[in-house]
C-alpha cells in the first residue's frame, strides 16, 4: 500500500506533463485503443501541455507588466489576463479526476439516449472539457469528489438538452441537418439570447431595425487574423503602458507570436485525443445501430457562416471597449478574442442574421462572460497553478472566455459552491421548468411542420 | 506535391481531425501532399497559395478560385470514404 501511495505521490509531484501521458494512456486503453497508440496519444498531449506552459509564460512575462503599467497610468484596471480557452482546457485535462469525469459524461449521454431523454450522440471527447472544468472547479473548492461529479453531470445534461433544442437552428439557418452542437462555448450564449430575442421582438420600433454592413470585412478584417490582431493589441497596450517605442514594438510582435502559438500547442491536444474520440465513436455507433441520432459536433462547423463572421468582426472591437468601461470587469480580453465567433454563432442563427440584434445580444453575452470571468479568476488561477502552470510569479490573475466564464457554466458552478439546500432546489426547478416548456415548444413545432407537410401534399 | 488548406472555426479542433485523416488517406495511396490548417476567417488571405480548400461545415463567404470540398462527413462518420476519395482525386 505504501508503495502505491509513494508512486502516486511521485507522479503528482511531477505535475501535469507526467500526469497527462499516464491518464490519457489509461483512458485510451479503457476505450480499446492499442497500448502503443494510447501511449503516443498521451505523450503528444503531455508535449502540448509543456508547449502551452511556454507560451503562457511568454505572454505573462510580456503582457503582465504592461497591464500593470496601464492600471497605474490611466486607471484602466484590466489586470486579469485572458490566456485563452486552450490553456484552460490544458488545465482541465491535467486534473487528477479528469478520467472519472470523462466516463461520467459518456455514461450520462448513453443513459439519456437509452431513456430517449436526448437525441444527441456526443462522442466529441475533446469538448468534454467544457463540462469537466465545472466539476473540477467544484472539486477544487469543496474537496468533494461526489459534488464534482454531480456538477459535471448537471453540465452534461444541460449541454445535451441545449444541443437538442438548438439543432433545428443548425439545420434551418446553417443548413447542416442531422447534427447538433454540444459545445458549451457556443450553447451558453443562447440562455441570454433566447429571452432577450423574445423581448426585443416585442418592443415597437426596435423590432423593425435591421441594417447591413457589406464592408465589415474590408475594414475590420484584421480582427479576424489573429497575428495582426495580436500585433495591434500588443502595440496598443504598450502605448497605454507608456513604454518606449522599441518596447512597444517588441510587445506587439510577442503578442502576435502568442496568438499564433497558443492554437498550435492546443492542436497537439486535439491530435492526441483523436484516436480515443474515434474509438468512442465506433463503440457507441455499434451499440445504437439503427437509431437515428443528432451527431454531436464541434461548433467549429458553423462559425464559417458569413453573418457569424461579420457579427464577430464588429463585436470583437466593441468587446475590447466594453472591457474598459464595464463596471466591475477586470479581464483584459486577449487570446479568446480569436474565438468570439463561437460565442455569437447561435445568436446569429436565432435572429436569422439580424445584424442589429446580433450586435446588441452579442455584446451582452461577451459582457456576461467578462463579469463571470472576473468573479472566478482567483479560483481558476489557483487551480491552474496547482497543476503546474507557472503563474504565481507576481500574483496576477488569469481567466478566459471559456470554463466558468461562460454563463451556463458559471451558474452551475455557483449553484454547487453555494448553500446546497437553497441552490439545489432552484437549479432543479429552473432546469425542469425549461425542459417542460421546451418540450411543449418542440411538440407545437412538430405539429405545425406536420400540418405544412399535409397541406403541401394536398396542393400537389 | 499538391498543397491542401484545411479550414475550420478555430483552426484547431475539427481541422486537426480532418487534416490527419487526409494525410493518412494520401499516405495509404502513395500520394504526397502538404496539409496546412487555418481558421475560416483567414481563408481569404491564405488560399491563393494552395491547390485545394477543404472546410468542415459550410463555407459560403468570399471568392475562392480553387476547388472547395466540404468535409463534414469526416466528422460525423457517414459518407467518410466518398469524401476522402473526392479529395484524393483532386490531389492525384
Amino acid at each position: 500500500m505504501q508503495i502505491i501511495y509513494n508512486v502516486f505521490n511521485t507522479i503528482m509531484a511531477a505535475g501535469a506533463v507526467v500526469m497527462l501521458p499516464i491518464i490519457i494512456t489509461i483512458i485510451g486503453l479503457i476505450f480499446g485503443v492499442k497500448l502503443s497508440k494510447a501511449f503516443r496519444s498521451g505523450l503528444i498531449i503531455g508535449i502540448g501541455f509543456a508547449g502551452i506552459n511556454l507560451v503562457i509564460n511568454l505572454m505573462k512575462s510580456n503582457l503582465g507588466p504592461a497591464a500593470q503599467a496601464m492600471v497605474k497610468n490611466f486607471g484602466i484596471k484590466l489586470d486579469i489576463l485572458d490566456v485563452g480557452w486552450g490553456a484552460i482546457a490544458a488545465v482541465t485535462w491535467s486534473s487528477p479526476i479528469i478520467a472519472i469525469l470523462i466516463f461520467c459524461i459518456l455514461a450520462t449521454n448513453i443513459i439519456m439516449l437509452v431513456l430517449k431523454a436526448t437525441d444527441t450522440l456526443d462522442v466529441d471527447i475533446w469538448n468534454y472539457h467544457h463540462m469537466a472544468i465545472v466539476g473540477i472547479m467544484v472539486y477544487f473548492v469543496t474537496k468533494s469528489i461526489p459534488l464534482g461529479i454531480a456538477a459535471t453531470v448537471v453540465m452534461a445534461i444541460i449541454t445535451f438538452k441545449l444541443s437538442d433544442w438548438t439543432a433545428p437552428l443548425v439545420e434551418e439557418y446553417f443548413g447542416i441537418p442531422g447534427v447538433s452542437l454540444p459545445t458549451m462555448s457556443a450553447l451558453s450564449s443562447i440562455i441570454i439570447a433566447a429571452p432577450l430575442n423574445w423581448l426585443l421582438d416585442r418592443i415597437p420600433g426596435i423590432n423593425k431595425i435591421d441594417f447591413e454592413m457589406k464592408d465589415a470585412k474590408k475594414y475590420l478584417g484584421f480582427f479576424g487574423e489573429p497575428m495582426i490582431m495580436g500585433l495591434i493589441l500588443g502595440c496598443g497596450i504598450g502605448v497605454l503602458a507608456k513604454y518606449p517605442v522599441s518596447q512597444i514594438l517588441a510587445l506587439g510582435v510577442n503578442m502576435a507570436a502568442v496568438m499564433i502559438l497558443i492554437p498550435k500547442m492546443t492542436s497537439l491536444f486535439m491530435e492526441g485525443l483523436m484516436p480515443i474520440s474515434e474509438a468512442a465513436k465506433k463503440f457507441t455507433k455499434e451499440k445504437f445501430k439503427g437509431r437515428k441520432f443528432l451527431i454531436g459536433l464541434d461548433a467549429a462547423v458553423v462559425v464559417g457562416n458569413p453573418d457569424v463572421i461579420t457579427t464577430s468582426l464588429i463585436v470583437i472591437p466593441l468587446t475590447i471597449l466594453l472591457a474598459a468601461v464595464l463596471p466591475g470587469n477586470r479581464v483584459l480580453p486577449f487570446a479568446d478574442l480569436a474565438v468570439v465567433t463561437f460565442r455569437v454563432a447561435l445568436v446569429v442563427a436565432l435572429t436569422r442574421g439580424n445584424l442589429f440584434k446580433n450586435i446588441i445580444m452579442g455584446l451582452i453575452c461577451t459582457g456576461a462572460i467578462l463579469l463571470a470571468g472576473t468573479a472566478t479568476a482567483p479560483i481558476l488561477t489557483e487551480l491552474a497553478t496547482s497543476v503546474g502552470l507557472n503563474l504565481s510569479t507576481d500574483g496576477s490573475l488569469i481567466s478566459s472566455f471559456a470554463a466558468t466564464s461562460l454563463t451556463v457554466s458559471f451558474l452551475v458552478y455557483k449553484a454547487f459552491v453555494s448553500n446546497l439546500f437553497i441552490s439545489m432546489p432552484i437549479l432543479v426547478v429552473v432546469i425542469g421548468g425549461t425542459w417542460i416548456f421546451m418540450s411543449k415548444v418542440t411538440q407545437k413545432r412538430n405539429e405545425i411542420l406536420a400540418k405544412k407537410a399535409v397541406n403541401s401534399e394536398l396542393i400537389q | 506535391m499538391k498543397r491542401i488548406l484545411v479550414a475550420c472555426g478555430n483552426g484547431i479542433a475539427t481541422s486537426t481531425v480532418v487534416a490527419i485523416k487526409i494525410r493518412e488517406k494520401c499516405e495509404d495511396n502513395g500520394v504526397s501532399v502538404s496539409v496546412t490548417q487555418c481558421k475560416l476567417l483567414e481563408v481569404e488571405s491564405k488560399v491563393d497559395d494552395y491547390d485545394l480548400l477543404v472546410t468542415t461545415g459550410k463555407y459560403a463567404g468570399g471568392t475562392v478560385k480553387i476547388p472547395v470540398v466540404g468535409a463534414i462527413s469526416l466528422l460525423t462518420g457517414y459518407g467518410e470514404e466518398e469524401t476522402l476519395e473526392e479529395i484524393l482525386n483532386y490531389v492525384k
